[in-house]
């Protein structure tokens, strides 16, 4: 099937499977389209766009980033979307036909080495079935068989062209992608994926002082980009600060890896971790003194540093920022009036 | 409508936003920039996320945390990717108290100024 675009831009044409299994924005993406997408997932609305001739069919009208459409006038989101024949759309952004072969695109792979972190955070490996190039920060979109409809999990590791990739995963009470995971029998699963996706992303060569604040399972693209920063030798020159934020000590994951991080840089990547609903009976974490130990949630923890922190941060200064959207919007507002990050120095992945 | 009062200067902080409903109904957001104050509509032109509570001001720049659209409110530059210019009201302060200029309520077209039915929408 072909898929006709108009966008602020220009026009372009795409194909998509003839069965019209792929969504219109994953087949758009695929050909190498910079159509606008945040979520990917239904949630933010961002891949809005209007038929204008041919069938479309939305897989979720209910999603909650199609609240704001107008859904008379043939307005649907691309990742909700799939053709049902030749088709015309309007796209209302600015589009341009990048390299294909560096787009992103569908892989399968298996779940292996699932791992219980805390008694609610897992993490786990995929042997994907071709190697593939991302960027620290980058999520993919999973889906499985046996769940419906698909979830964004950000890359934890940072290895230029591989073909493993590890994803950390928080239980949510009413997630049935992540009960899943937590009944046990995911691991060793097949399940299909799309990506890599998302430009919140640590680019090679940037200079620049990085602040990081993020809660539960955000840590994980925030570890790629920690990850890749350290390989880049980033922290020979620059400085770097993690706030992460947890519920109690019991709740902190990755406090092993975060040391060696810090050890690595040679002091020069300090690591907070925030606990909101216990006290801090120590200013350290009781196994590893490198990581340090503060009280409250993590945007306020934040934003108490920044007073002291804000005058030692070199002009370019790096903000990223992962978690729930009220989280983000708290630690995006302690980078604007706390750090004094301009906005354009601020990447963020809300997950909602 | 014409010259109406908003409220007295020390009502809003410098590097602060606050929504007061003006005379008529009108609601008008005033924000305190380094250096100035400005008149605008209470919502982000992006989304309709109501600035009082999205917004930030710091220095002279007001950024949306929701998507960081962003503007210079000296200058009225749009800051990195923000896609639509703000409305404003034309102020003046007179002794203690911060005048706006309302013919209308300024509002934000967030279905038509993009309606993509409009051909010369994709030509701009």
């Amino acid at each position: 099937m072909t898929i006709t675009v108009q966008t602020k831009s220009g026009e372009f044409k795409f194909e998509t499977d003839e069965e019209g299994t792929e969504t219109l924005l994953f087949a758009g993406l695929g050909a190498g389209l910079t159509l606008p997408y945040e979520c990917a997932t239904g949630t933010c609305g961002t891949c809005r766009a209007r038929v204008m001739s041919g069938d479309v069919e939305m897989a979720w009208p209910e999603a909650p980033g199609a609240s704001r459409l107008s859904r008379g006038k043939g307005d649907v989101l691309l990742c909700q979307s799939h053709a049902k024949g030749d088709c015309l759309l309007r796209v209302p952004a600015e589009v341009i036909a990048g390299d294909a072969a560096a787009a992103p695109r569908r892989l399968s792979g298996r779940i292996e080495g699932m791992r219980k972190l805390t008694a609610d955070v897992v993490d786990f490996e995929i042997a994907l079935d071709s190697a593939m190039d991302f960027a620290a920060g980058q999520f993919m979109v999973v889906t499985s068989s046996a769940v419906t409809g698909g979830r964004s999990y950000s890359m934890v590791n940072y290895t230029p062209e591989t073909d493993r990739i590890r994803f950390v995963v928080k239980r949510k009470p009413d997630g049935g992608f992540s009960n899943w995971l937590f009944e046990g029998a995911a691991d060793g699963s097949e399940v299909s994926l799309f990506g890599p996706l998302g430009k919140a992303t640590f680019r090679p060569g940037e200079d620049g002082d990085l602040v990081c604040i993020t809660g539960g399972s955000g840590i994980a693209g925030i570890m790629s980009i920690l990850d890749h920063a350290t390989q880049d030798g980033h922290f020979k020159s620059n400085s770097g600060w993690l706030y992460f934020g947890v519920r109690t000590l019991a709740d902190a994951f990755y406090v092993e890896e975060l040391a060696e991080l810090v050890e690595k840089s040679g002091g020069a990547l300090q690591v907070i971790l925030a606990l909101s609903d216990e006290v801090a009976s120590a200013p350290t974490h009781p196994e590893h003194p490198s990581i340090r130990l503060e009280e409250g949630f993590v945007h306020e923890v934040a934003a108490r540093a920044m007073g002291e922190i804000s005058g030692q941060l070199n002009d370019r200064t790096i903000g990223f920022v992962a978690g729930p959207p009220p989280m983000v919007d708290g630690a995006i507002r302690v980078l604007l009036s706390e750090a004094k990050l301009p906005p354009g120095r601020i990447r963020y992945d809300k997950f909602s | 409508m014409s010259w109406i009062k908003v409220c007295k200067t020390s009502e809003v902080p410098e590097n602060s936003l606050k929504k007061i409903w003006a005379a008529g109904g009108v609601p008008i957001l005033v924000a305190h920039y380094k250096g100035g104050f400005r008149a605008l509509p209470p919502v982000c032109p992006h989304m309709e996320e109501p600035l009082e509570e999205s917004g930030v001001i710091a220095g002279c720049v007001m950024t949306c945390t929701k998507h960081l659209w962003a503007w210079d409110l000296k200058t009225l530059e749009m800051q990195g990717e923000t896609e639509k210019p703000l409305k404003t009201y034309e102020t003046k302060i007179e002794g203690d108290d911060l005048m706006a200029f309302v013919e209308q309520e300024l509002l934000y077209e967030f279905e038509d100024e993009d309606d993509m039915d409009d051909d010369s929408f994709f030509n701009s």
